[in-house]
């Protein structure tokens, strides 16, 4: 029982410390990216490379004076980032970061929450995200702040429609919702150099379950709850200093958490990256660090792909992201899961 | 374990009396809401017990019958407010005007 | 042990609020932390997939339509002051506690035949194995129910603005 209770702990930390401890690398490469896209230079003058902005960043939200508004409603301006913060970071519980290995006789499975329906916990914890935004806008008493939480909240729940409908696929295809399996599903090569990929075998699916994420996270093109020209800051005008930073990370970390189970649905999860079996042959013991690696390599790529398609993208107006989500996402997700099912029927008899 | 079946009962008569005597339509909704929380998690205490598990299915489909049950009532009190700009039952009294 | 009572306590506070509460919206959030909370029951019980179906479902799209529609009707804007009907209130009270009571009796005379020994299977297979051969008819007429209710809301929703329109 103890050490279920330090295992449970230990895992915990690990899994809040690595978001969290990314994060300043995040918001560095962010504002890096952008200028670098942009044909300019970053902010490259705290620390080498700049690498320092990001403390001097946090330093200055954490002495920056805290404005108190007197409309809004008390407990729930407070509750509102803490909501978000929460409910961002959940989704993270779910995710393996190797695959089970064996310490002291004991079979160590690294994710903290191990159940029977696997990636459905992950989803069912971003429904609750627009909850955050929607506290945050109700609460300021601001019609501005009303207005694009309303819209974000509004796209958050149309797009989970074609994110659901892809990942149904993905359900049918692997045969099981337990990450393990759809990882080991999809390890080795076709052709001996190809592989194995989600996302080349349901290369539709993969970009609907994209701009998906896009979407859940409120990232351009489609954070129209936040743009800056439109509605001044959307639904976190009235916060300041460190509400405004919570809201920042959550932001962060949902769009880690949403391109981890990307990566894990479409592009192999934690299995070895092309090259790196031969060093797994040589140190079997090393076949966890190099899993993990793995996977951090890959969402940090999918992360920069974040910061490349907001640099070039422009926004989309409301009437038009409403229209691609129902209009065309849900009608060719629909449509993938009815082939993706004929396929998995035929192949199975 | 066995706790959980007074807490079902108590949700459903606490929703039946805020149902009773909520006086805007919303709230009652709510209260509605809170009844059909309770009765569903009698449905699966009930499965537990018996290990028959049809009646977990019957959660679901009470869910769903649920969810469609809300839609509709919220957009009559959307479609209600747009003709009285009220919600509160008291007002509701003239069908025709 | 200590978990179970724990769960009923904090189901039991956020039920109260819900219909307690003077203000509709905080109404509305309790009743989201009352869902939540019987979705643990509900993991806490074994049945994982009916747990996360409740959070996805109820949590994540019942209560936010409720939330949504409160803001969008901008609920503060009504004065609450309507007078109280002691009467009805005495008697709904004293007509719910009766009925708590007989149910609380009939539970407690067949305590013993409703013991929650872990009888049935958990996993979701089982489970889908029975949805899609036994009930495969319901579950095709919620398909059709679903569609029902998402074209009554449209055209519901929708016709009281064209009446608006036209004046």
């Amino acid at each position: 029982m103890l050490e279920a209770i330090i295992e449970i702990l230990l895992k915990t930390a690990v899994i809040l410390a690595l978001p969290l401890g990314a994060l300043p690398i995040i918001i560095h490469v962010e504002r890096r990216g952008a200028a670098f896209i942009q044909k300019r230079l970053g902010p490259n003058r705290v620390g080498p490379l700049g690498l320092l902005q990001p403390l001097a960043d946090v330093a200055k939200f954490m002495f920056k004076e805290e404005v108190h508004p007197s409309h809004v409603r008390p407990f729930f301006y407070t509750a509102a980032p803490v909501v978000a913060l929460v409910v961002a970071i959940l989704p993270l519980a779910c995710i393996p970061i190797f695959a089970p290995i064996e310490i002291f006789g004991r079979s160590v499975y690294p994710e903290v929450f191990k159940s029977d329906m696997g990636i459905f916990f992950a989803f069912a914890a971003s429904a609750l995200g627009s909850y955050g935004i929607l506290l945050a806008g109700w609460a300021s008493n601001n019609k501005y702040s009303m207005l694009g939480a309303i819209r974000a909240c509004a796209q958050m729940v149309s797009y989970e429609l074609s994110l659901s409908t892809s990942l149904v696929a993905m359900i049918f295809l692997y045969g099981s919702n337990d990450i393990h399996v759809m990882v080991a599903e999809q390890t080795g090569y076709w052709f001996g150099f190809l592989p194995k990929w989600g996302f080349f075998l349901q290369p539709v699916a993969a970009m609907l379950f994209l701009i998906g994420i896009f979407a859940e996270s409120n990232r351009l093109p489609f954070d129209l709850a936040e743009g800056e020209s439109e509605i001044v800051a959307g639904y976190h005008i009235e916060y300041s200093s460190m509400k405004f930073a919570l809201f920042f990370m959550a932001e962060y970390i949902h769009m880690i958490a949403l391109s981890a189970l990307f990566i894990i649905m479409f592009f192999g999860g934690y299995s070895l990256l092309p090259g790196m079996e031969l060093i797994a042959d040589r140190i079997p013991a090393s076949l966890a660090i190099l899993q993990a690696l793995s996977l951090i390599i890959k969402v940090a790529s999918m992360i920069w792909f974040f910061v490349w398609v907001r640099w070039s993208f422009p926004r989309f107006r409301y009437d038009q992201l409403m229209n691609l989500g129902w209009e065309r996402l849900l009608p060719i997700g629909i449509a993938n899961l009815i082939v993706t099912v004929l396929f998995v029927y035929f192949r199975n008899h | 374990m066995s706790i959980y079946y007074y807490l079902s009962i108590f949700l459903f008569c606490l929703g039946l009396l805020g149902t009773i005597l909520k006086k805007d339509l919303i709230s009652m909704l709510l209260c509605l809401e809170l009844m059909m929380g309770g009765v569903a998690l009698l449905f699966i205490l009930f499965s537990k017990s018996t290990g028959f598990l049809d009646a977990q299915l019957m959660v679901v489909f009470t869910l769903i019958v649920s969810a469609c049950e809300v839609a509709v009532g919220l957009s009559l009190i959307i479609a209600l407010y747009r003709k009285k700009q009220t919600i509160y039952t008291d007002d509701i009294k003239i069908i025709t005007e | 042990m200590a978990a179970d009572i724990l769960l009923t306590f904090i189901t039991v506070v956020f039920a109260l609020m819900v219909v307690f509460s003077k203000r509709t919206v905080v109404a509305a959030f309790s009743l989201l932390m009352t869902l939540l909370s019987i979705a643990m029951i509900y993991f806490q019980l074994g049945t994982v997939f009916l747990s996360a179906v409740q959070v996805l479902i109820n949590a994540g799209a019942i209560a936010i339509l409720f939330v949504f529609v409160m803001m969008l009707i901008n609920l503060e804007n009504f004065t609450n002051n309507r007078e109280k009907n002691k009467t009805k209130l005495i008697i709904a009270t004293f007509t719910v506690l009766v009925i708590l009571g007989v149910l609380a009796l009939v539970i407690n005379n067949n305590i013993e035949t409703l013991s929650l020994v872990n009888l049935a299977d958990n996993s979701m297979k089982a489970l889908f194995e029975k949805l899609f051969t036994t009930y495969y008819l319901p579950f095709e007429m919620a398909t059709v129910l679903l569609l029902a209710a998402i074209v009554a809301c449209v055209v519901i929703a929708s016709h009281g603005k064209k009446a608006e329109e036209k004046q």
